[in-house]
């Protein structure tokens, strides 16, 4: 399957300040995560990838179209969700997604028939038809997600999508985007600080620091632990089993309530071991999951990377 | 599928060409412009000047169809230079003289002081003394010259300024540009769209009322061949639109791109114009005062500062410019005024480019 997106060596700087460094990288369809750090170099790189800005040198391609050639043909294939609180002043909520339609080329009439789809798709009921001067910030970021899809793109890039949305909407947005890419088949990218957004819905991560790609994985493997490793939730405080482990070679980590284990060790029947020895102490285990890698250990491992090679 | 689904579908269908993507920032500008109630008054009133044109048409008609009024008329001109001409050998006796005339003279004699101060009405008064073919030609281009430069351009002025300065400035400070930019359209079509908003309101209040009046001459004159005549004329009211949209559009939509508050960009754009032609009005005032002249007598507005500082108000350009498209200059007299339009539209444009391509830029 081609790549989505593939760039090679893109550097941009502004004046004195490199804002991207030699970024080469390939996504492939579903739902990419972009981390980084504040100053990472995430906006620039969406605009780069839009067309918006150029580079200073290298080269890429965005849905089979090249980079800095092709702008308008890559922006009228993507629908795109600033991170920024920007509307277009003076208009009604339905209208401004109507007015997002038209311009990427939809005729006025079906515009209009189109944005109330999609307005009931977001779940925005009769407040469409108010002025977006008069929204919360969180029904701006309705509109902006619904004039991002509105045109029916294939590939759809959300800066910062979830911010400033309470918990239930938070969840009801990831799930719009999940569907959008399971049944409606469409790509996204998602840029974003919150990394639980991430580990719920994305397939990919592609972490940025520095203006420079630090890890570009998919989330399984990401997930992975480097040894096996199960985490074990027990009753209560159990001191002499947790010792036993440790006696039987295996790593320990508890969690600061003490019921929570991370076990790991290179050992086939790991969690037989467990088994054998929680019944030798008389231990009642609540729950037993093969663990997972935390997405921000990984990220947090990654920006110091980035830092240690700065300094 | 279901008929109320309301989960995600796609489209398809035929997209409207990138070409033409301009006019939609253009009829959503418009639109929403149109919601202010007070444009909407005062487009409402910026037609009444047309009434007032309209009678004038009508009143030509009539004196073009009578042939004892245009007799009259050449009398009574005949007459009134010759009472302004009488020398009794003394200025205190030539004084008293004009003072005693008898109050119908007195007032004639206003008004042929008021219409002296019109640009170029002695060519419209020397068409009507001797009537001829192009004598509708002429008093019309004359009246939709005049229609164009007094009531309408100072319309536009109030007009403008209160359209223009919020159609960027709003999209700055609600950073509507990555909303507008991320879709395929570029600084070209951006431009042209929110030019294209003020570009129509002026149109509507300059160049449609103009048209029509012309229709209005061409109904009353119950001749055909006289379109034959003044077949040109709406190709001037186009032309003279044109030359009143280009700088005032670029203008006031660069001040609007200056700043995030369209408050700022109004100020600037009233400063903008009455500056410029205060600081003339001014010098007209001091030329009166050493002559001991009306401020718009001929000897004070033939006079070089006058002439010279004209340059300095963009008001006195535009309608310069419009003088030479009316047909009644001379392009080697207007060079200077249409150099400096062109020039502030240009410097205009280039800003308005350079400040919309900002936000998207970092």
């Amino acid at each position: 399957m081609p790549p989505l997106i593939a760039v090679q060596n893109i550097v941009k700087n502004y004046r004195r300040m490199r804002a991207l460094n030699d970024v080469s990288f390939e996504i492939q369809p579903g739902i990419t995560g972009l981390l980084g750090p504040n100053g990472a170099g995430k906006s620039t790189l969406i605009k780069v990838l839009m067309g918006l800005v150029r580079v200073s040198s290298g080269s890429g391609t965005v849905l089979g179209n090249r980079l800095g050639k092709q702008g308008r043909l890559i922006r009228s294939k993507i629908g795109y969700m600033p991170e920024d609180d920007c509307y277009i002043p003076g208009l009604k909520g339905v209208e401004a997604v109507q007015f997002s339609a038209c311009l990427a080329g939809i005729p006025a009439t079906e515009a209009l028939r189109r944005s109330h789809e999609i307005l009931d798709f977001c779940g925005m009921k009769q407040e469409r038809y108010r002025e977006i001067e008069t929204y919360s910030t969180g029904m701006r970021q309705k509109i902006k997600f619904a004039a991002a899809i509105v045109h029916d793109p294939e590939l759809l890039i959300f800066d910062e999508p979830t911010a400033a949305l309470d918990p239930e909407e938070r969840d009801n947005l990831l799930n719009r985007i999940q569907i959008l890419c399971r049944d409606a088949g469409k790509s996204v990218l998602i840029s974003t600080h919150i990394l639980p957004d991430v580990q719920t819905i994305c397939d990919h991560a592609l972490i940025l620091a520095s203006g420079q790609v630090r890890l570009n994985e998919s989330l399984e493997v990401l997930n992975r632990p480097t040894a096996p490793t199960i985490t074990v939730k027990l009753a209560r405080q159990e001191t002499a089993f947790t010792e036993d482990l440790q006696r039987l070679g295996l790593q320990v980590q508890q969690d600061h309530d003490f019921r929570h284990l991370k076990v790991s060790g290179d050992r086939e029947n790991l969690s037989q071991l467990v088994w054998k020895t929680a019944q030798q102490n008389g231990v009642s285990i609540h729950a037993l999951s093969p663990a997972k890698n935390s997405l921000e250990e990984i990220f947090m491992s990654a920006v110091e990377e980035a830092n240690v090679a700065d300094s | 599928m279901p008929i109320h689904k309301v989960g995600y579908r796609g489209w398809e269908g035929q997209k409207i060409p990138v070409s033409r993507r301009w006019w939609i920032i253009s009829r959503t500008g418009i639109r929403v412009v149109l919601r202010s109630r007070w444009v909407r008054r005062l487009m409402f009133i910026c037609f009444f000047p047309v009434l007032y044109w309209g009678l004038a048409v009508f009143v030509l008609e009539q004196y073009m169809a009578q042939p004892d009024l245009q007799e009259n008329l050449s009398k009574t001109t005949e007459q009134m230079r010759q009472i302004q001409q009488l020398d009794l050998g003394n200025r205190r006796d030539n004084r008293r003289f004009r003072r005693n005339l008898p109050p119908e003279v007195r007032r004639l004699q206003r008004y042929q002081e008021n219409l002296a101060m019109l640009p170029k009405s002695d060519i419209v008064i020397d068409a009507l003394q001797s009537p001829g073919a192009d004598t509708r030609h002429i008093v019309w281009s004359w009246l939709l010259m005049t229609f164009f430069r007094y009531p309408q351009s100072i319309m536009l002025l109030f007009l403008v300024g209160f359209i223009a300065p919020g159609l960027i400035s709003r999209d700055v400070r609600s950073r509507a540009f990555l909303l507008y930019f991320s879709r395929p359209i570029g600084r070209f079509e951006y431009i042209l769209g929110k030019l294209v908003v003020p570009a129509m309101f002026i149109a509507f209040i300059t160049c449609l009322p103009a048209l029509v009046l012309y229709v209005f001459g061409v109904m009353l004159s119950t001749e055909w061949s006289i379109i034959g005549m003044t077949w040109d004329i709406p190709f001037r009211i186009l032309a003279a639109t044109l030359i009143l949209i280009l700088p005032t559009a670029s203008i006031a939509l660069m001040l609007s791109s200056l700043t995030q508050e369209s408050r700022f960009a109004t100020f600037a754009w009233f400063a903008l114009w009455i500056m410029g032609h205060g600081a003339w009005l001014a010098i007209v005032l001091s030329q009166a005062v050493s002559f001991r002249e009306p401020p718009f007598s001929e000897q004070v507005m033939n006079s070089p500062l006058v002439e010279n500082w004209s340059l300095i108000s963009l008001y006195n350009n535009l309608g310069d410019v419009q003088s030479w498209v009316f047909g009644f200059d001379q392009f080697s007299d207007i060079w200077p005024s249409f150099m400096i339009l062109s020039f502030l539209t240009l410097v205009a444009l280039l800003v308005l480019f350079r400040q919309v391509s900002a936000p998207t830029r970092i």
